[in-house]
């Protein structure tokens, strides 16, 4: 589903933010990505949704190789990945139905498309009876959930959650991680990236370990080695 | 998808934005429409500089004034020759018994020059002609066509050879008054269209972060680009409506007050209103296309990745 062989990236002058990352993701894994602030996660993850491209090494999605992706390119592959950002990236000025929406209108989903699918996501995570209300009328939770409804319209293949409870309390972090759990059932794969602990080792699943821009351990069934 | 829907998606979206940023458009709003009153303002000024020229230069006219025993045949002649040149708008000729009418008129409180005139056994006066010339510029060249042996030899005096120095003058005021007005309009122009443009990022700057949202989320570059240019296009109209009804409620006022100046209209509500269509597609077209530019140009600054 996922793969990375030698990807190194930095940034002038020279700092060095991945150095030869090699990563394979099957299908329908659920993967942790952890380490400290500065390790390189969160410059994975932009490599991932291209935001980023590689110095060196190749990047493959789905089997797209999205390496040297082209300008144009990057709306198309946004709309095959779901993408949750710790501080939720929500339209301000539009309401929660409407922020839902946006991400099938770019698509050129059709009207009544967009009419059936917004309320079954929104269900999904529990806002149905919130759809006409704005971001700033809801609590981080709940921000949290709009987003992950948005990142399943397209019924993506691919998750990626960057630090998704980071502005959530133990409460509502539980909440998305049970939902995040729940859409992995379904089959989609889940990359998240994280420094959450409890998170982690909750969850029992693989966690890869980046340190200084490096993989310093990937285990199956892995547990929160940092300290 | 069609693209009747992304258009309707599109311009939904720039009314919604329009509507829920409703103070960010307003101030928008305001710095459009005073850049176009400022412009419409130097306009309006310039009309009212070119026409007090005109009126200056409709001031000025020479007249031909022929010898006693000028045959009334040649004094006609003359007055034909003249009207038949390009140069001169208006010929009027007087006989000597209506010049001298003219003259008792315009001395009729003047008793020392009337009993002066009764004294003599005859009209003095000759035949005249009134010339005015389309442009000042034009007098040199038509007192230059009356040297013709043919009038020349049946010419008292004109005018003109005291008057010419002054003629010259009322010329060079109107050319630079002229030029100035113009100079005024396309440097007030150029300020303006910096300060749409600088409006119009402003405006776009305060949304850049939904911009990379929209991005984020999958929206191609025109996709995030088009509502701003479209919500640009609603400023800019309602910008245009607004500075066109101030227009339209200031101009009869303004008008009336400068009446007694110009003795008579200024001519400024008559500019405007039988040029407001140009008016309309020269500042209208060019402010919605500025702000469309503008707006597409911002909004892509922010569209990195």
């Amino acid at each position: 589903m996922i793969t990375l062989r030698n990807v190194s990236k930095t940034y002038p002058p020279n700092v060095h933010s991945l150095l030869d990352v090699s990563l394979d993701i099957a299908p329908g894994e659920f993967v942790s990505i952890v380490g400290q602030s500065g390790a390189g996660k969160t410059t994975l993850a932009k490599l991932l949704i291209a935001e980023e491209r590689p110095t060196r090494g190749t990047i493959e999605l789905g089997g797209w190789d999205i390496t040297r992706i082209r300008h144009r390119e990057i709306p198309m592959l946004r709309r095959q990945i779901g993408i949750v950002f710790q501080d939720f990236k929500l339209l301000p000025k539009k309401t929660v139905h409407e922020n839902v929406a946006f991400a099938l209108e770019v698509a050129g989903e059709p009207w009544r498309r967009i009419r059936e699918i917004v309320p079954q996501v929104l269900k999904i995570v529990g806002l149905e009876e919130k759809a006409a209300r704005y971001p700033m009328q809801l609590s981080g939770g709940e921000q949290q959930r709009v987003v992950i409804a948005r990142s399943l319209v397209h019924r993506p293949k691919i998750l990626l959650a960057d630090e998704p409870t980071g502005n959530l309390d133990t409460l509502n972090t539980q909440e998305i991680i049970d939902l995040l759990r729940k859409i992995n059932e379904f089959g989609t794969t889940i990359v998240l990236v994280t420094h959450n602990r409890e998170v982690v080792n909750g969850l029992r699943r693989r966690v890869v370990t980046i340190a200084d821009g490096r993989i310093v351990s990937d285990e199956r069934h892995g547990k929160y080695k940092i300290t | 998808m069609s693209l009747i829907v992304t258009s309707l998606r599109l311009i939904k979206a720039a009314f919604q934005n329009f509507g829920r940023n409703a103070w960010l458009a307003i101030a928008t709003i305001v710095v459009l429409v005073l850049a176009l009153a400022s412009v419409n303002l130097l306009v309006g000024v310039n009309v009212l500089l070119v026409n007090a020229t005109r009126l200056l230069e409709d001031k000025v006219d020479v007249t031909i004034f022929f010898k006693r025993d000028a045959r009334p045949e040649l004094v006609t002649q003359a007055k034909f020759f003249l009207s038949e040149l390009p140069q001169v708008a208006m010929a009027d000729m007087f006989t000597a018994e209506e010049s001298l009418e003219k003259f008792k008129e315009q001395h009729a409180g003047d008793e020392r020059v009337l009993a002066a005139l009764n004294e003599l056994d005859e009209n003095p006066l000759g035949a005249t002609i009134r010339v005015k010339a389309r442009n000042p510029s034009d007098y040199p060249f038509i007192m230059e066509t009356l040297k013709n042996p043919q009038f020349s030899d049946a010419i008292e005096s004109k005018t003109y050879d005291d008057h010419a120095e002054a003629i010259a003058n009322v010329q060079r005021i109107g050319e630079r008054a002229r030029a100035i007005g113009f100079s005024l309009i396309v440097v007030f122009a150029v300020i303006a269209v910096l300060i749409v443009f600088n409006a119009i990022r402003v405006a776009i700057y305060t949304q850049r972060e939904e911009i990379g949202i929209m991005r984020l989320v999958g929206a191609g570059s025109t996709y995030v680009r088009a509502p701003f240019v479209f919500q640009g296009i609603i400023l800019a109209a309602f910008a245009l409506a607004i500075t066109a009804g101030l227009i339209a409620l200031a101009l009869p006022s303004i008008e009336a007050s400068l009446r007694t100046l110009y003795g008579g209209s200024a001519g400024l509500h008559a500019f405007f209103t039988s040029s407001w269509p140009q008016f309309l597609a020269i500042e209208g077209g060019g402010l919605a296309l500025l702000v469309a530019v503008t707006s597409w140009i911002a909004a892509g600054k922010y569209i990195k990745r």
